[in-house]
């Protein structure tokens, strides 16, 4: 049943938020033997939750856009009371004292957390199979062979796997919502960069990160950004613009809309079933009357993924350095001197993958290498963004595959190097670097498998994209 | 840079701003109580927990860019907060969060008493890290407290180019900066810290720079500063090699110790802080902070001589102790100002000192001491019983007039009253006087002593000396 339909229920006392909580909780444990969706099923707060919103209602009190909605966190977003460890060992035992302003947004509308969920460590993936030590992988709700893309692996798999109504807060730094989204066959939209609050939120690359919603529909991913969106005072880059009512655009016509389909993005190289349904989406969206038109973003396709490794690591390896067992999280006993005692913590405690994005990171930006590396990627970065605004003058939004193939088994996977596993990223990476809104919506099945289209507007147009998305709505990805 | 002197000193100076908050937090700045307890005034932000997030204190920014106008720096366009990276457990997240490649302000000077000026390569801002508690002292404790109270509040970084000849100048400067900081209301003396890092060389090892880290205090930064020119000194005497190194200072045994030799510069890995966006200095801003700007000393100096016609070196002393100027404005208002100057510069600097008081806990009241100048002004009072009198009313405060009327301590103006005093003298002291006529001088002032005693320093000696000369001369010619 759909979100606002169970809304409904329960605002008429149809449904009490106990029953339904309990309903999506047991099922949530169910599928966690098999899938580890979840980190951490925070049972005991949902139910004592569900019913302080229980007697709320009986009392009249009935308002909230998400009264009663079970929501799953991504374990990088910090939740009150709710052990959140980002996915990482190092973080094991951190219950955080505040919750993210995403978080809170969603609470003040009634919302019920029910969890935190897997993730790669820190975000830093695309498979959500570098995930912490200690930590279990999250595997494909189609497929438990395959992975479901990360890094908001977690979210992706159990917003598809659910057969109640739920919404999902995730997060992407370089594609970390419409990757995972696009694997596990439902609606990701990462937000322009500072529409959504960061507070709370465990950084990866702090230019780079944003929180976004994960839904089965595309009206449900609307109406959970309605509620995150919009400036915090306590978070600086947070963008000052009101936030709109994006559920508004829905089914609205498509008449004189203009898309520019990336060349570069329809190469060799792809899996030409991803090709052939991503232009079946397009065909739908011409047939409603957008014109399409192909179009050139030589510069963000060929240095948009180094451009966004130096970037991101720099600010990653930063970050991470706070985590030196001393203030939070996992502890070691104390013994020799703060510079041996931090160093034995985080050897033990951080993932490869977190090793070498520190490692790369603190290279890119030391004496000798900053202007070469860091500085000359913030130059790229800013001729990337020039490069979309100039194609954004003309068009309302640019059409590439999400992921130029379909979910990769976890052997597949452990044959990539690192670059190619980084490569992969290569259409979502650039409007994450641009912080321009993105979404992935499923534009059909192929082998049982979900394939996701990646549509990218200009900076604050995330109505064209639920505009656009509404049309394709319904075409594969089971949901 | 090729320098000549004995000695070049340079100094980076942090400035704790005496703003109500933290600098990217809303926690005080200030315990309530006296003996606070450690970790109350933090917050997530200012212990670097996951997911807190910084929010720039504007008015941290203002207290700022009025040191940076006061110094004369360029201003930067734009503010622009860089994360400086390195491990060390005072810090929160690891890296600090301060200024790089574009400070808030640049190239400024400060000028000292002899027309020196000293350089100012850049003003920036930063946070303070914790403090390191070492609970039986640095060096041989076991472990270290950390107390994230500190943590985050504002800094402000001055750094010098190496332009003092020695730690007298560097005292004057960092005396001359602290009267800066006064007069802007930026900083605290009571509840402020001021740290220092000094780099010092000398001429005999061909300027090879020792850097004294983290001195804190304003007597302290000095006292290092002396100790290590003579060490450098004896070290060159006795053919040591020098080599450019990292100190410390120990303020109990009043050292400085090798803390490492400097083979490159720390590499802090500097980033933009993306956590924080681009602050733009608007005109209107700017404009705004230059408005609440305070009347400086070198201003007041140039006033008080001008217009007060004091001399040069009364205007000095007196701008530059900010609470003796603002007392001097006032009582100058009422007295005769290069009356008020000279007396307040001399004598009442000379009672304080004596009584080891300072400006801040001196209980004069300044209508007391606009009766006692307007009196001496008047010339009811001689001066010698205005400065007995000011020493009295320093320790503990009256009001001068009542005094004066009730011990008889008005300037005996009646030369008939003072004649019949001298006489008296001359009579009571017949040998005296015969020493002096037979030319011994010292026998008159003697006899001027007397005279004074017995007036209670009511008569002015100028008229005593007069009588005096008179009476015996009268004598002598008899």
């Amino acid at each position: 049943m759909r979100t606002l339909e169970v809304i409904e229920l329960i605002r008429k006392g149809n449904l009490s938020v106990e029953e339904h909580t309990h309903k999506v909780l047991e099922e949530a444990k169910t599928v966690n033997k098999e899938y580890h969706y979840f980190n951490v099923i925070a049972e005991e707060q949902a139910l004592v939750r569900a019913k302080e919103l229980d007697a709320q209602i009986k009392k009249g009190k009935k308002t909230g856009k998400l009264l009663g909605i079970p929501i799953s966190v991504k374990d990088a977003i910090c939740v009150k009371g709710v052990e959140s460890t980002a996915g990482s060992r190092i973080l094991e035992g951190y219950i955080p004292p505040f919750n993210a302003t995403a978080v809170q947004r969603c609470l003040d509308e009634g919302a019920v957390v029910i969890g935190k969920t897997a993730q790669d460590e820190f975000g830093f993936g695309g498979f959500s199979v570098n995930v912490g030590v200690g930590f279990q992988v999250p595997k494909n709700p189609f497929d438990v062979t395959r992975a479901t893309g990360g890094s908001s692996g977690g979210c992706a798999g159990f917003t598809q796997k659910t057969k109640h109504a739920h919404l999902s807060l995730g997060e992407s730094t370089g594609g970390s919502i419409v990757a995972p989204a696009s694997f596990c066959g439902v609606v990701g939209l990462c937000p322009t960069y500072g529409r959504v609050s960061r507070y709370g939120l465990m950084d990866y690359a702090n230019s780079l990160d944003k929180i976004g919603p994960m839904a089965k529909t595309i009206e449900e991913a609307a109406l959970l950004f309605e509620v995150i969106a919009g400036h915090d005072d306590r978070e600086s880059t947070t963008l000052a613009q009101p936030a709109e009512r994006y559920t508004s655009y829905i089914k609205k016509p498509l008449k004189g809309m203009k898309l520019g389909i990336v060349k570069e993005a329809f190469a060799k190289g792809n899996d030409p079933a991803v090709e052939k349904h991503v232009r079946d989406g397009i065909g739908r969206l011409e047939k409603e009357g957008a014109v399409c038109e192909d179009v050139s973003l030589k510069l963000a396709i060929k240095y948009g993924i180094s451009a966004y490794y130096l970037v991101a690591t720099s600010e990653a390896s930063t970050n991470l350095a706070k985590y030196c067992g001393m203030r939070y999280g996992k502890h070691d006993k104390l013994e020799g001197s703060f510079n041996e005692y931090f160093t034995k913590v985080r050897s033990a405690n951080f993932g490869e993958e977190a090793k070498r994005r520190i490692m790369l990171g603190t290279f890119a930006r030391m004496a000798g290498y900053r202007d070469a590396y860091y500085l000359k990627a913030l130059r790229v970065r800013s001729l990337i963004i020039q490069e979309y605004k100039k194609l954004f003058k003309t068009y309302d939004a640019l059409v590439t595959p999400t992921m130029p193939m379909l979910p990769p088994t976890f052997s597949e996977i452990a044959k990539l190097t690192p670059l190619q596993h980084y490569l992969a990223d290569i259409m979502t990476v650039s409007p994450n670097l641009a912080g321009l809104p993105h979404l992935n919506m499923p534009c059909g099945m192929e082998k049982g498998l979900p394939v996701g289209m990646l549509l990218t507007a200009d900076h604050l147009q995330e109505g064209k994209l639920v505009q656009l998305g509404s049309w394709l709505e319904g075409r594969g990805g089971g949901a | 840079m090729t320098f000549t002197t004995d000695v070049v000193i340079g100094l980076e100076i942090h400035v704790q701003l005496d703003t109500k908050t933290k600098l990217f937090c809303g926690c005080p700045t200030k315990g309530s109580a006296d003996a606070e307890k450690p970790n109350t005034r933090t917050c997530p932000t200012c212990l670097g927990f996951p997911g807190s997030k910084p929010v720039l204190n504007k008015k941290a920014v203002e207290y700022a860019l009025r040191l940076c106008m006061a110094l004369g720096c360029e201003l930067s366009p734009k503010l622009i907060f860089s994360r400086k990276s390195y491990f060390y457990p005072d810090l929160a997240k690891n890296y600090q969060i301060s200024q790089y490649e574009i400070p808030l302000g640049l190239k400024g000077t400060l000028r000292l008493g002899d027309g020196m000026v000293v350089g100012i390569t850049r003003v920036h801002m930063e946070e303070d890290p914790a403090s390191l508690v070492h609970p039986s002292g640095t060096g041989s404790s076991a472990y270290v407290l950390a107390d994230y109270n500190r943590s985050g509040i504002p800094l402000c970084e001055v750094v010098t180019e190496p332009d003092m000849h020695g730690p007298e100048q560097a005292r004057e400067f960092m005396n001359r900066l602290m009267t800066v900081l006064s007069y802007l209301d930026i900083f605290d003396e009571k509840t402020c810290v001021i740290k220092a890092d000094a780099n010092i060389s000398i001429k005999e090892s061909g300027y090879v720079r020792s850097e004294i880290k983290n001195i804190t205090g304003f007597r302290e930064i000095e006292r290092a500063l002396f100790y290590e020119v003579e060490r450098q000194k004896i070290a060159a005497r006795s053919g040591e090699k020098f080599i450019q190194d990292t100190r410390g200072w120990d303020a109990e045994r009043g050292l400085t110790f090798r803390m490492r030799v400097k083979e490159t510069e720390a590499d802090y890995g500097y980033i933009l802080d993306p956590d924080l966006v681009v602050t733009e200095m608007t005109p209107a801003w700017l404009k705004q902070v230059k408005g609440s700007m305070p009347e400086l000393a070198e201003d007041k100096i140039k006033r008080y001589v001008e217009k007060h016609k004091i001399a040069q070196l009364d205007a000095e002393v007196i701008a530059q102790e900010r609470k003796l100027a603002e007392l001097f404005e006032k009582v100058a208002k009422e007295v005769n100002p290069v009356l008020a100057a000279k007396w307040m510069r001399r004598e009442l600097v000379r009672v304080m000192n004596f009584n080891k008081q300072t400006f801040d806990d001196l209980k004069l009241d300044e209508k007391h001491l606009i009766e006692l100048l307007s009196m001496v002004e008047k010339k009811e009072i001689t001066d010698q019983v205005a400065q007995k009198l000011l020493e009295e009313m320093v320790v503990k405060p009256f009001s001068p007039r009542p005094n004066v009327e009730k011990h008889g301590l008005k300037r005996v103006a009646d030369t008939g009253a003072l004649q019949k005093v001298c006489e008296d003298v001359i009579d009571e002291n017949k040998s005296v006087v015969e020493e002096y006529l037979a030319g011994k001088e010292k026998s008159f002032q003697f006899l001027v002593g007397q005279v004074m005693r017995k007036t209670k320093g009511a008569a002015s000696p100028q008229d005593v000396n007069g009588l005096l000369k008179r009476l015996l001369g009268g004598k002598a010619g008899g």
